[in-house]
C-alpha cells in the first residue's frame, strides 16, 4: 500500500465551557489508506461528530482547543490558518452533511451550486462548468441532469439532493470523503441507494472514504475497518470483520447487542445498555464505560485503559478484563 | 370538451396569485403617494406656502379639494409636498440605519468571537435607551433644524434595531449545514456572506426595512408634532397634525385629511412588508 492519505495522531477537541473544559475528543490516533473505507460507530454524544469535523478543521471560532496532528496527503491541518485549510478543502477533503434538507443554499440552483465550486476551485471557464456540472449530476444517477441543472433544491426530493451534496463533494476530485451519517435523514430504500452510490464512486474514482454512523448495518458490509468511540475516545478499532466477529471491548459487544437482527426472533427484546453516556465534564479516572460495564472491576474505576494490540495485528482495544469468547462465527 | 374543462380546473390554483389582490392595492397607492410627492413641482396643484386670502378656513370644495387652513394654504398641496418630508426621512433614516447596521450584524454574526460580543454589547446597552428620548433631546438643541439633520439623528437612532434584526437573521442562516458545506468547499468569507447569507436573510431585510420605514414615518410625525421636525412653514403631515389640533372642533378636516395620507401609507407600507415576510417564509413549508 502506497501512503496513508490520513494521519491522525493524539487528536484531542477540548470545549471550554462556563463548566470547565469538555474532552470532546480525546487522544485519537489511527490512519487511513487509500481507497480504504473507514467506519466510526458509537452512540450519540460519543463523539464521533466532534471528530469528523475537526479532522476537516471545522471547529467553532471560539473557546475551543484542538491538540495533536492532523496530516491529510501530508499537509497539517491542525493550528493552521483558515487560508490554509481552504487550499486542501474540496481538492483533497470534501464532506457529506447529515441533512441534505439543509445542507444546500435553497435559494441557488442546484447546477449553479456544483459549478460555483469548480469555477472558483479550478478556475474553470463558466461553460466547462456546467458541462461538468451536468456530467456530475448524471455521475450521481440524477435523471435529465439537463433539466435539474436549474432546479431549486427545495424541487428536489431527499433523495436526490444528498445526491447533489454528494455531486458537489465530488467536484474536485478529492481523496478523502468524509460522509458524516450521510443517510440519517433519508428512508430506508433511499439510504440503501445513497451507500450502495458512495461505494461506487469511492471505487470509480479511487478515493478513501471515512463513514460516520450510528448505524451498525450501514457499517457492516461496506467498510474495511471500523473505529468504535466512547466518550471520545477509541475504544476498539480493526478491521469490520475484527470487530464484529472478535470484538474485545464489552461496549462494542453491548453495541451490537443492541441493534435488531433478522435472525432474532420476532418481539425479541433488544439489549439496551443501562444507564447514559458519561458526563464529559465529570469523567474520572478509570474507564469512562465502567460505571454501566458488566464485566467492570475495581481497576476499570481506578485506571484508564490504553489502546493495545494483542493477538491479531491491526485490531487494538482499551480494555482491562477483554473479552474472549467469539460470538456468532 | 369534458377534458377542456377538467384541465383548466387542474390548472387554476397555480395561476391563483400568492400575493393576493390587497396586496397589490397598497403597492399601487404606495408608490401612488411617493410619486406624488416626488414629482410634487410638476404636478398641476399649487404651491403649499401660496396663501388664498379668499379661502380661508374652508372645506373641501371644487376649488380647494382637501379644504384651505387658516392661513389660506390648499390642503391638498401641503399633504403632497409634506410627504416629500415624511417619506424623505423614511427612507433617508433607514438608509443609514441598514447601511451601518447591516453590513455589522452580518459580519459580527459571521465571525463571533470578542469582536460581536463587544458591538452586540454596545448595541443592546443602546437598544436600552429610549430612542424617541435620545431623537428628541439631539434635536431640541441641535438647531437650526433641518430635513438633513434629522435624517441623520433618527437613522443613527435605528442603527440598534436594524444591527439586532440582522444580526439574529444571519446567525440562524449562518448555523445552517449549507454555509458549512460552502466553506469546505474553499468558499472565501466574502464569498459567503454574499452569496450564501446575504440572498437568505434577504427576505426578513426587505420586510423589516418596509416596516421599518413606517416606523420612522411616524416618529417623523411624533417629533413634528413635538415641533421638532422641520421649520414651518415648510409641511410635514405631522407638524401638519401640529398646526391643526387646536382648531380640531371647528376645522376637523385639517386634521383629519393629513392622518388620513400618513395613515394610509403607513398600513400599506406594514401590510406590503408583512405580506413579503409570510410570502417568503413559506417558500420551505410549502414544499
Amino acid at each position: 500500500m502506497s501512503e496513508n492519505v490520513l494521519v491522525v495522531e493524539n487528536l484531542a477537541t477540548t470545549f471550554h465551557t462556563k463548566g470547565g473544559p469538555v474532552p470532546a475528543v480525546g487522544g485519537v490516533s489511527f490512519s487511513l489508506g487509500p481507497n480504504e473505507t473507514l467506519g466510526i460507530v458509537g452512540e450519540s454524544g460519543s463523539g464521533k461528530t466532534v471528530l469528523s469535523r475537526t479532522i476537516m478543521g471545522l471547529q467553532p471560532r471560539t473557546n475551543v482547543e484542538v491538540t495533536g496532528s492532523v496530516l491529510l496527503n501530508g499537509h497539517q491541518m491542525v493550528g493552521v490558518s483558515e487560508d490554509e485549510k481552504r487550499k486542501h478543502w474540496a481538492t483533497e477533503v470534501a464532506m457529506v452533511f447529515q441533512d441534505p434538507m439543509t445542507s444546500l443554499n435553497p435559494v441557488m440552483r442546484v447546477g449553479k451550486q456544483i459549478d460555483e465550486v469548480l469555477r472558483v476551485r479550478l478556475g474553470m471557464p463558466k461553460d466547462a462548468a456546467k458541462a461538468r456540472a451536468i456530467e456530475l449530476l448524471r455521475l450521481v444517477g440524477i435523471p435529465s441532469p439537463e433539466e435539474r441543472y436549474s432546479a431549486y433544491p427545495g424541487q428536489l426530493s431527499g433523495g436526490m439532493r444528498q445526491r447533489v451534496v454528494i455531486a458537489i463533494a465530488l467536484a474536485c476530485s478529492p481523496s478523502l470523503l468524509m460522509a458524516d451519517e450521510p443517510t440519517t435523514g433519508l428512508d430506508v430504500t433511499i439510504q440503501a441507494q445513497i451507500l450502495n452510490l458512495i461505494e461506487q464512486i469511492k471505487n470509480d474514482l479511487n478515493m478513501s472514504v471515512i463513514l460516520v454512523t450510528h448505524d451498525l448495518g450501514v457499517v457492516a458490509t461496506r467498510t474495511t475497518r471500523l473505529i468504535v468511540m466512547y466518550a471520545g475516545r477509541i475504544v476498539e478499532i480493526g478491521t469490520t470483520r475484527d470487530v464484529f466477529k472478535d470484538h474485545r471491548m464489552p461496549y462494542t459487544r453491548a453495541l451490537l447487542e443492541s441493534s435488531p437482527r433478522v435472525s432474532n426472533a420476532s418481539h425479541t427484546r433488544l439489549q439496551a445498555i443501562p444507564g447514559r453516556p458519561p458526563n464529559l465534564l465529570k469523567l474520572d479516572q478509570g474507564c469512562a464505560f465502567a460505571p454501566r460495564c458488566a464485566f467492570a472491576t475495581q481497576k476499570c474505576h481506578e485506571e484508564r485503559p490504553e489502546l493495545e494490540e494483542t493477538g491479531t495485528p491491526g485490531h487494538l482495544f482499551a480494555c482491562w478484563n477483554p473479552l474472549t469468547t467469539k460470538i456468532g462465527a | 370538451m369534458s377534458n377542456e374543462t377538467a384541465v383548466s380546473q387542474v390548472d387554476k390554483p397555480e395561476k391563483r396569485d400568492p400575493l393576493g389582490p390587497l396586496f397589490w392595492v397598497c403597492v399601487g397607492w404606495a408608490t401612488l403617494t411617493i410619486l406624488a410627492s416626488l414629482l410634487a413641482n410638476w404636478l398641476p396643484i399649487e404651491s403649499p406656502i401660496t396663501q388664498d386670502y379668499t379661502a380661508l378656513n374652508q372645506g373641501p370644495t371644487l376649488h380647494h379639494l382637501l379644504g384651505t387652513d387658516d392661513l389660506g394654504r390648499d390642503i391638498l398641496a401641503r399633504i403632497i409636498f409634506g410627504g416629500r418630508i415624511s417619506i424623505g426621512v423614511g427612507f433617508g433614516a433607514m438608509a443609514i440605519g441598514f447601511g451601518i447596521g447591516a453590513p455589522l450584524g452580518m459580519l459580527t454574526a459571521y465571525r463571533r468571537g470578542r469582536l460581536d460580543t463587544i458591538v452586540t454589547s454596545v448595541m443592546y446597552m443602546l437598544l436600552a435607551f429610549p430612542a424617541i428620548i435620545a431623537t428628541i433631546a439631539i434635536l431640541s438643541f441641535w438647531v437650526p433644524r433641518a430635513l438633513p439633520k434629522i435624517i441623520v439623528v433618527i437613522g443613527l437612532a435605528s442603527v440598534p434595531l436594524v444591527y439586532r434584526v440582522i444580526r439574529t437573521a444571519t446567525l440562524n442562516v449562518a448555523a445552517k449545514d449549507y454555509v458549512v458545506a460552502a466553506k469546505v468547499q474553499g468558499a472565501s468569507d466574502r464569498r459567503i456572506l454574499l452569496k450564501e447569507l446575504l440572498p437568505n436573510i434577504f427576505p426578513i431585510a426587505i420586510s423589516f426595512l418596509l416596516i421599518g420605514i413606517a416606523t420612522v414615518i411616524s416618529l417623523e410625525g411624533a417629533l413634528a408634532f413635538l415641533g421638532l421636525s422641520v421649520n414651518p412653514p415648510t409641511p410635514s403631515w405631522g407638524n401638519m397634525i401640529n398646526e391643526a389640533r387646536t382648531v380640531l372642533s371647528t376645522d376637523p378636516w385639517l386634521v383629519i385629511f393629513p392622518s388620513l395620507a400618513l395613515c394610509l401609507f403607513l398600513l400599506c407600507l406594514n401590510f406590503i412588508g408583512d405580506r413579503l415576510r409570510s410570502y417568503f417564509d413559506v417558500t420551505e413549508v410549502k414544499l
